[in-house]
C-alpha cells in the first residue's frame, strides 16, 4: 500500500459521516417520531445573529414556534441543553447538542407532514440506512468468502458448480427480485423484522460478483510457490487457505465492501421507498423519500430531499474510497 | 538393485501429463531405490523427467499429472495409496523438499521463523516456546550466526543464499529420514552453490539423513553422491555409483555429458564438447531407443525397438544395446 495518504481522507471522512449518525441522539434536537401535528412542511429556520436588542453572538432561530399567532418569532439557540431521552451505550441520555427553549422549535431541515423535524429524521434514518448497508455488506462478503475461496481452492465439479450458481445470481435483476420476494412476505412486520429481513434479502443477493474475484485470487494463491512449498511441509488445505490464501484475499474484499456499501445503502433506500422496507413510524432514508412520490411534495417543500442528499454524499465518499484502494492495490501488486 | 535397508522403493514407475487432450509421459518405468542416509543423484537435462520424479516421491505432482502404473514404497508402506491427509503427516515430518528458488518458496508477507515454525506445528509441536528455541537450534544448525535476528526477518530482508539456508532448515527441522532437493543451487552463484552443498553434506553426515538430488549439474554431485541415475527422456538409462558413472559411463548419452562437463573452463565456445540435436519431443518419441537419433554410435536395431535393461557390472544397469 504506496500511497496510503489518498486512503486516509475518504477513509476518516467516512469515519466522522458514520460517527455523526451514531451519535444522531446527540445531534437530533428532537425525537424523530415526535409529532407536532400544528407545523406541517415548516421551511428550515433561519439563523441570525440579531436577537432583540441587536447583535448578539448567540444565534437566533427563527421561523417555528408552537405559538401561531403574529410573526415568526426568533429564539436564541443554545448548546449541551436537556430535552427528549434517548439511549446510547445501554443508557438514558438526554443531554443534545443544540436547541431553542419552548415554545420555540428550532427546525434546521424543516418539518414533514406530520411537523417532525427532518434533521433529527435524517440522523436516525441514516443509522437504520447505514447499518442495513454495512450489513448486508458483511453478509455478502462472508458469502463470497466462504464460496469463493470453496470455489477458486478445490475447483473441478465444485468450481462448476458454484460458479454457476453465481452466475445464476448475476442475471437476476435484483431489484425486481427484492420487491417480488418482499411482496410475497407478510406486509406487517415489527420493525427490527423487517430490518434483518431487508438485510438478509440485500446481503444473500449481492455475493455473486465479489464471488467471482475471492475465486480468482484464490486460484492464482493456490499456485504459488509457498503455498505449494506448505504443502510440501505436510500442512493441511485448512493450514494454507487461512495462513497462506485467506489472507491474499483482503485487499479484494475491502475494495468490495466500499463499493457495495453504498450500493446496499440505496438499495435499502429503494426497498424502503416502494414501502416493503422499514416501515413508519421508524425513519429511513428509503422512506423518508416516499413522501416525495406525490408531485405537490416534490416541487414545493425541497427540504425534503435531504435524504437523497445523504444518498449521494455517502456514495461518493465510498466511491472515493473504493478508488484509492483499487490504486494502491495495483501498485503494491498483490 | 534392492536391500533390506531400503529407506524408499520405487518400482515401475510411470508418470504422465495430460496437456491439450494428449498425454504425455514423463517418467517411464523407473525402477530404484534409496538406502537409509544415502545420497542418490539424479543427472538429466530440460524435460529429462527428473523434476517429475522428484516430485512423485512426495506425491507432490500438479493436478494434471497421472500415475499410471508402479508403486513407491516409503519405510514398507505404499505412498501411491495414502489419503492426502496420511501424506499430510509424512510430508515435512519424513519426506521433505529443498525448493528450487528460495525467493518463492517462501512467504513474502510472513517472518521466516514463523514460517519454519509453522512445519513444526504442523507435525505436532504444541508448546509455542519449545517451537521458538527449535527454530533458533535449526537455524544455528544451517549456519547462521545470530539465528533470533533472523527469524524475525522477511524474506526479502534475506540474500539469496540466507533464503536457501532458510529453506534447508525448513525441510530439516523435523528430522527427515529423506530430503529431496530440486535443482537446490542453481539459482545461486558458484561461490554459494559450494557452501550450501557442503552444508547440506554435512548436515546429512550429522543426522544421517537420505538425499534425493536433482541437477542438470554433474558438479552438484561431485564429492557426496553415493549413487547416480542418468535420465533421458522420462527413462533411467543408466544406473550406478557415482564413481562408475562419472569415472567410466557406459550409456553413450552419459558419456557426452561427462565429456560436457570435464571439459576445461576456459575452452573457447566452439571447441566446447556437444551433444548434437535437440531433446526428444516427448509427444512423438522415435519407436526404438529414444536417445537414438542423437546417439554417436546408433546400430540398426537401436531405432526398431527400444533396449532392455542390463547389468553388465555388479551394482550397475544400464539401458543401451551396446551392453546386451
Amino acid at each position: 500500500m504506496r500511497d496510503r495518504g489518498s486512503i486516509l481522507v475518504p477513509a476518516v471522512l467516512l469515519v466522522l459521516w458514520h460517527l455523526a449518525f451514531l451519535l444522531a441522539g446527540f445531534l437530533a434536537p428532537y425525537d424523530p417520531a415526535e409529532q407536532q401535528r400544528e407545523l406541517p412542511y415548516i421551511a428550515p429556520s433561519h439563523l441570525q445573529f440579531r436577537g432583540p436588542k441587536g447583535f448578539h453572538l448567540r444565534p437566533y432561530a427563527c421561523g417555528a414556534s408552537t405559538v401561531v399567532d403574529g410573526p415568526a418569532p426568533c429564539y436564541p439557540v443554545h448548546f449541551f441543553v436537556h430535552g427528549c431521552t434517548y439511549s446510547f451505550a445501554g443508557m438514558p441520555w438526554s443531554v443534545h447538542l443544540f436547541g431553542v427553549p419552548s415554545p420555540g422549535r428550532i427546525a434546521i431541515l424543516g418539518t414533514d407532514a406530520y411537523g417532525r423535524d427532518v434533521w433529527s429524521r435524517l440522523l436516525f434514518g441514516g443509522r437504520i440506512s447505514l447499518a442495513a448497508g454495512l450489513l448486508a455488506t458483511l453478509v455478502s462478503l462472508v458469502l463470497a468468502m466462504l464460496i469463493g475461496t470453496i470455489s477458486g481452492f478445490y475447483g473441478k465439479w465444485t468450481d462448476e458448480l458454484l460458479m454457476g450458481g453465481a452466475e445464476l445470481f448475476l442475471v437476476v435483476p435484483w431489484l425486481y427480485f427484492l420487491l417480488v420476494l418482499r411482496a410475497m412476505l407478510p406486509l406487517h412486520l415489527t420493525g427490527a423484522a423487517t430490518f434483518l429481513l431487508v438485510v438478509g434479502v440485500i446481503g444473500s443477493l449481492g455475493w455473486a460478483r465479489p464471488m467471482r474475484l475471492v475465486r480468482g485470487v484464490v486460484l492464482s494463491a493456490r499456485e504459488r510457490n509457498y503455498v505449494l512449498a506448505a504443502r510440501g511441509f505436510g500442512a493441511s488445505d485448512t493450514y494454507l487457505l487461512r495462513r497462506h490464501i485467506a489472507p491474499m484475499t483482503a485487499g479484494v474484499l475491502l475494495t468490495q465492501a466500499a463499493l457495495l456499501v453504498p450500493q446496499f445503502v440505496a438499495a435499502e433506500a429503494a426497498l424502503s421507498f416502494f414501502g416493503l422496507g422499514v416501515s413508519e413510524p421508524v425513519p429511513s432514508w428509503g422512506n423518508m423519500l416516499a413522501v416525495l412520490q406525490q408531485y405537490s411534495v416534490l416541487v414545493s417543500y425541497w427540504w425534503m430531499l435531504a435524504p437523497a442528499i445523504a444518498l449521494v454524499i455517502t456514495s461518493v465518499m465510498y466511491g472515493w474510497l473504493a478508488e484509492a484502494l483499487q490504486r494502491s492495490l495495483k501498485s503494491s501488486s498483490i | 538393485m534392492t536391500h533390506a535397508s531400503d529407506l524408499v522403493r520405487v518400482k515401475d514407475l510411470s508418470v504422465s501429463y495430460s496437456a491439450a487432450g494428449q498425454s504425455v509421459p514423463a517418467v517411464k518405468h523407473a525402477t530404484f531405490s534409496i538406502g537409509a542416509g544415502e545420497v542418490l543423484g539424479v543427472l538429466g537435462e530440460s524435460g529429462s523427467g527428473k523434476s517429475t520424479l522428484a516430485l512423485s516421491l512426495a506425491r507432490m505432482l500438479p493436478a494434471k499429472a497421472r500415475y499410471e502404473s508402479g508403486a513407491i514404497t516409503f519405510r514398507g508402506r505404499d505412498l501411491l495409496q495414502m489419503s492426502e491427509k496420511q501424506l499430510g503427516a509424512v510430508r515435512g515430518a519424513e519426506i521433505a523438499i529443498i525448493w528450487q528458488d528460495p525467493a518463492l518458496a517462501l512467504n513474502p508477507v510472513m517472518r521466516v521463523g514463523q514460517q519454519i515454525a509453522e512445519v513444526l506445528r504442523a507435525h505436532g509441536s504444541r508448546d509455542r516456546h519449545e517451537r521458538v528455541e527449535r527454530v533458533q537450534g535449526v537455524l544455528t544448525e544451517v549456519g547462521f550466526q545470530h539465528p533470533s535476528e533472523v527469524a524475525s526477518a522477511y524474506p526479502h530482508q534475506l540474500s539469496g543464499g540466507q533464503r536457501q539456508r532458510v529453506g534447508i532448515a525448513q525441510a530439516l527441522c523435523c528430522r527427515p529420514s529423506l530430503v529431496i532437493a530440486d535443482e537446490p543451487t542453481s539459482k545461486l552463484d558458484s561461490a554459494l552453490q559450494v557452501e550450501i552443498l557442503a552444508l547440506l553434506a554435512k548436515l546429512r553426515a550429522l543426522h544421517n539423513m537420505a538425499y534425493l538430488i536433482i541437477s542438470h549439474d554433474p558438479a552438484v554431485f561431485a564429492g557426496w553422491a553415493d549413487r547416480m541415475l542418468v535420465m533421458y527422456a522420462g527413462e533411467i538409462v543408466e544406473e550406478g555409483s557415482r564413481e562408475q558413472v562419472f569415472g567410466h559411463p557406459l550409456h553413450p548419452y552419459s558419456q557426452g555429458l561427462v565429456r560436457l562437463s570435464g571439459a576445461p573452463a576456459g575452452t573457447p565456445r566452439q571447441l566446447l564438447p556437444v551433444i548434437t540435436g535437440e531433446p526428444p519431443d516427448l509427444t512423438r518419441l522415435p519407436r526404438g531407443c529414444a536417445f537414438e537419433p542423437r546417439c554417436p554410435e546408433r546400430m540398426k536395431v537401436c531405432a526398431a525397438s527400444p533396449p532392455a535393461s542390463s547389468t553388465p557390472e555388479a551394482n550397475r544397469q544400464v539401458s543401451c544395446f551396446k551392453y546386451e
